[in-house]
């Protein structure tokens, strides 16, 4: 049995999945103040008659860290920087950095050494700080560096944490890999002690099933391995519902998905069964980092969205003024106008057509006015799925190859999951004029997706034969190769071994089975006229997916 | 943050090469890639990068001549390159973003109007191509065009000789000690468009101090003078002091201090071989440089190599400055007597060699000066091949808002020449219709 919880805005969802089918689900309010009391709530909702101890697998996306960045509750980190040269990155950064001397270049070759007395000096004024970042430029070609500067900072700051930049990323983009660092060492005390909270809750239930927490990316991490790198917890919200559509609906072809709740509706694209990652990765506060993360477009559409005329025109959204009237609130919003439209079959119809006569023309019927309401809140969902089409055609490639025979990206499918799926799903499909889908279970396919995803984790190898060496930065490891000998293929095979040795490092030992090939690069390096080496770039992860397709009993459409 | 943004059509063509150990190679951007990518310069919010169209034959067609046809002689890659550059020019055009960089290849500012291969990597010249769409599309006129390459621009100077409302400034390594040998300073275009040429030849060991004399004394005022609507930069990369293919002194900081002073709307990467300890620092300078953020923190790991100017290239710079502020200041009286002393019809031949292909052309290019238009243009051409095949066309080029005599005489001279039945190949460009026909 598999359980799964999903602290979402409003409400924290529960469910037990058992031979891929929904066994027990529960739902309660989130409570804001003290995150672990909903969550706690959920968990007895669920477990109410069932043996604890029959639990494999306990798999958690939460709120914690999205809510201490947006709260601005997170630590101040220390942030030192080998920065060489290139971008002054001062007004860049979430904070002010300590520039340090020494540096890597784009080849890993060190062309300055780190100064241990500027180190001190730096350590000397932020006495007193918590954690601390270190990150240098082109750290992943070369880690060395970074983690010498972390060694003398452990012993001169002794803070409780240090984020390396090369570790929270292996990918080229220092700017991102400093963000990340940055808010891992900052998010670091606050995900630990929700973490231990958490342990302890469900150890007093009887739970000895081993704890995941899901990441921006779909996947999940031990909550042991999490705890080093907390970061990766931010923005699981969405995760976790992409993820339930990946149990629910498993959508092989271009398919667009729709998550919406009560505030927003959540927009991802899938290819090949799987959804479009952002470039580059998540913006924290409005900073870019290098954490893996779901390309997900949210608008301020639900079904409390609020409707009103402003200026004669019918608006609706972004924001909510509680429940809709048919639900017992005191504004009109969308699911009156669904419910006037016929489209659900919940709350009350009398309350609702009072909601939509106060908004409606002269002339316009509840009926009428229902339908233009419906028809501006679609019309938004769609024009954001049009813009993210535009930007999926005009995304950057490098090859001459990919410009003449890249492929029109087009969906096939929408599919809605979330409380008011089944109401306006259809309606964006109409307008896209594509084909709909709101699988079984819909309600609750965020709590689905945190039940079933898979672990998942990656690794980056480069070789350059040319200086007879190989990185993998996120394992900080620097090795001799055979410089005449060595091969991709070669390569692919360490990344293999590497690959497990990282997912047996982070408990998830069984992810690395399913791995597969994400990049590869192969370059000659030529002096003259004379191949003298090759530089190799291999990035292979554990696939990230869901453990099962999961069925649910109630009719769905 | 800084107020102006910047458009990046970066494409490095990773799967192109003239051949695998040819300076123009897949990895010729691969680690200028890496710095861009590891800076993050593609995720500052006043960078916006943007996907390279694929430019049409007909785009290349517009300005270039393809003996037998261009379409037998370039690859999708330089159609791509080309494209990129339009991409540019397009963003800026549209006031989506304040300047362009278009960081893309195979380069083209070696490419003339006649084509019978590759010449100093170039097929089609990427520059041409976008000043004519703009021309053709936008409604563009006068524009600059300063190649900065160490190689003389003599593609793009061949293309533009006989347009008076094209500044072409080419600052370059002397002719006599580097390919492709032309950029003399009596090039200065043909008398209809006297002056629209400058060439500014500069010693071998020319450092950043030379470069900003001669651009703070001569060039920013000569466009001052000219007032372009629009500054288009070829910024070629190999002035660098560590560039293997040729012996100037120039770094990083030198190559983003013009950027910075020459407020180009548009750059599109020329040259430039030293692709792993230059290009990366040049490159991450220049678009810092257009995009008006901090570029004084790029510098080269081993700057201490980069030489000093000698007294001797100082005095030398200090003399050539002197002499063409003369020549510029006197530029009206000096195209007068160059109108006057060529009559109805100015010629000339040249000899044009092809280094990447192997051929020797002879060129006979004549000129009708008219007083109602730029006059309408013949070029006789033979391209002996290394391998032993001879080719020949007769080609006349009829100009935007060309006058009717002009246009009926330029029909008629290749029909003429048709009859006459000395040459495989006849065309007619006519750039008021945008159409190149085979007669």
């Amino acid at each position: 049995m598999l359980l799964g919880i999903d602290v979402g805005g409003t409400f924290t969802d529960a469910v037990i999945i058992a031979d891929g089918r929904i066994m027990a689900s529960g739902k309660t309010p989130t409570t804001h103040s003290a995150l672990l009391n909903g969550i706690v709530t959920a968990l007895d909702k669920v477990l109410a008659g069932l043996d604890a101890s029959r639990i494999k697998r306990v798999a958690l996306s939460t709120t914690i860290v999205t809510n201490a960045l947006i709260e601005g509750t997170t630590d101040k980190a220390a942030l030192l920087l080998m920065a060489g040269p290139g971008l002054n990155l001062t007004g860049l950064v979430p904070a002010s950095p300590y520039f340090l001397s020494g540096y890597t270049d784009h080849r890993g070759r060190e062309q300055a050494a780190p100064d241990r007395t500027e180190v001190a000096a730096a350590c000397r004024e932020l006495s007193g700080t918590a954690v601390a970042a270190v990150a240098g430029k082109f750290a992943v070609r070369n880690p060395l560096q970074e983690q010498l500067v972390a060694g003398w900072v452990a012993e001169e700051l002794n803070p409780a944490c240090i984020s390396l930049g090369a570790q929270v990323s292996g990918s080229l983009n220092y700017l991102r890999r400093i963000n990340s660092a940055y808010y891992n060492a900052a998010v670091w005390r606050i995900f630990s002690r929700f973490a231990a909270a958490m342990e302890t809750a469900l150890t007093e239930r009887g739970l000895i099933a081993p704890v995941y927490i899901l990441k921006a990316d779909g996947g999940t991490l031990p909550l042991a391995a999490a705890k080093a790198r907390p970061v990766e917890a931010v923005f699981t919200g969405p995760a976790a519902s992409v993820l339930g559509i990946m149990a629910l609906a498993a959508p092989a072809g271009p398919a667009v998905s729709l998550d919406i709740g009560g505030t927003t509706t959540d927009i991802a694209l899938w290819q090949h069964g799987v959804p479009l990652l952002a470039p580059g990765g998540a913006a924290v506060n409005g900073y870019p980092t290098a954490i893996r993360s779901f390309w997900l477009r949210s608008v301020g559409i639900g079904g409390d969205s609020y409707v009103r005329r402003e200026n004669g025109s019918l608006a609706v959204g972004p924001m909510r003024r509680g429940p809709a009237m048919s639900n017992g609130g005191t504004e009109p919003a969308v699911a009156d106008a669904l419910r006037v439209a016929g489209l659900i079959d919940y709350g009350n119809p009398a309350l609702a057509r009072q909601a939509m006569a106060s908004v409606a023309a002269d002339g316009q019927t509840p009926e009428d006015a229902a339908w233009a309401t419906l028809r501006v809140a679609t019309g938004v969902v769609s024009r954001t799925i049009r813009a993210m089409l535009t930007e999926q055609a005009e995304k950057p490639v490098y090859k001459v190859e990919d410009i003449i025979a890249g492929e029109v990206y087009q969906p096939e499918l929408v599919i809605g999951v979330g409380g008011a799926a089944l109401g306006l799903a259809p309606l964006v499909a109409e307008q896209l004029e594509l084909p709909w889908q709101v699988p079984p279970g819909y309600m609750v396919a965020n709590a689905v997706g945190a039940a079933s995803a898979r672990s998942t984790t990656e690794i980056t190898l480069r070789a350059d034969t040319a200086q007879g060496f190989y990185t993998v930065p996120e394992l900080g490891i620097k090795r001799p190769v055979d410089k005449k000998n060595f091969t991709l293929q070669q390569a692919w095979a360490a990344a293999a071994v590497h690959l497990g040795e990282r997912a047996a490092a982070g408990g998830m030992a069984e992810a690395a089975a399913h791995s597969e090939r994400i990049y590869e690069e192969e370059f000659n390096v030529i002096r003259g006229f004379t191949t003298i080496g090759k530089i190799m770039t291999c990035r292979l992860q554990a696939t990230p997916g869901v453990l099962m397709p999961v069925r649910v009993r109630e009719a769905g459409v | 943050m800084s107020g102006k943004s910047l458009g990046l059509v970066f494409f490095p063509a990773f799967d192109w090469a003239i051949t695998p150990a040819h300076p123009e190679r897949e990895e010729r951007l691969l680690y200028t890639r890496d710095q861009i990518v590891e800076e993050g310069l593609l995720d500052l919010p006043n960078i916006k990068e943007f996907r390279p169209r694929l430019a049409r034959l007909q785009d290349a067609e517009r300005v270039h001549i393809g003996v037998p046809g261009l379409a037998q002689l370039i690859t999708d890659a330089h159609l791509v390159s080309a494209g990129g550059a339009i991409t540019a020019a397009e963003a800026v055009m549209r006031r989506e973003v304040h300047s362009a960089f278009a960081l893309v290849r195979p380069p083209g500012h070696h490419a003339m109007r006649v084509v019978h291969g590759t010449r100093g990597f170039c097929t089609i010249n990427i520059e041409a191509v976008m000043v004519e769409y703009l021309r053709r599309h936008y409604g563009l006129n006068r524009v600059a065009v300063v190649d900065t390459d160490v190689h003389h621009g003599d593609g793009t100077q061949d293309v533009f000789y006989h347009d008076p409302d094209t500044l072409f400034i080419s600052l370059h390594q002397d002719g006599r000690t580097l390919y492709p040998g032309t950029g003399a300073m009596s090039e200065l275009g043909s008398p209809g468009a006297f002056g629209a040429t400058v060439n500014i030849p500069l010693p071998p060991g020319t450092t950043d101090q030379g470069l900003h004399v001669v651009l703070d004394q001569l060039v920013l005022p000569m466009l001052e003078d000219f007032k372009p609507d629009m500054i288009i930069n070829s910024a070629g990369q190999d002035n660098h002091y560590s560039d293997p293919l040729a012996n100037m002194a120039i770094t990083a900081q030198g190559y983003a201090r013009l950027t910075e002073k020459l407020g180009a709307d548009i750059a599109v990467l020329e040259g430039g071989y030293a692709i792993e300890d230059a290009l990366p620092y040049v490159n991450t300078g220049i678009i810092l440089a257009m995009a008006g953020l901090d570029y004084s923190r790029v510098v080269e790991p081993d700057i201490a190599r980069c030489p000093r100017q000698s007294e001797t290239n100082t005095r030398y710079i200090a003399k050539l400055v002197a002499e063409w502020q003369d020549i510029w200041r006197r530029r009206d009286e000096l195209k007068r007597e160059a109108v006057a002393k060529a009559g109805d019809l100015w010629q000339r031949r040249r000899n044009i060699y092809y280094d990447d292909s192997g051929i020797q052309e002879q060129q006979q290019e004549t000129v009708r000066q008219c007083p109602f238009c730029q006059g309408y243009q013949t070029v006789a051409t033979q391209a002996d091949s290394r391998a032993g095949g001879s080719r020949s066309a007769f080609a006349a080029i009829i100009p935007r808002q060309s006058c009717g005599v002009c246009r009926r005489q330029a029909q008629a001279a290749v029909h003429n020449a048709k009859q006459d039945g000395r040459h495989d190949h006849y065309y007619l460009q006519d750039k008021e219709q945008d159409t190149l026909e085979e007669i």
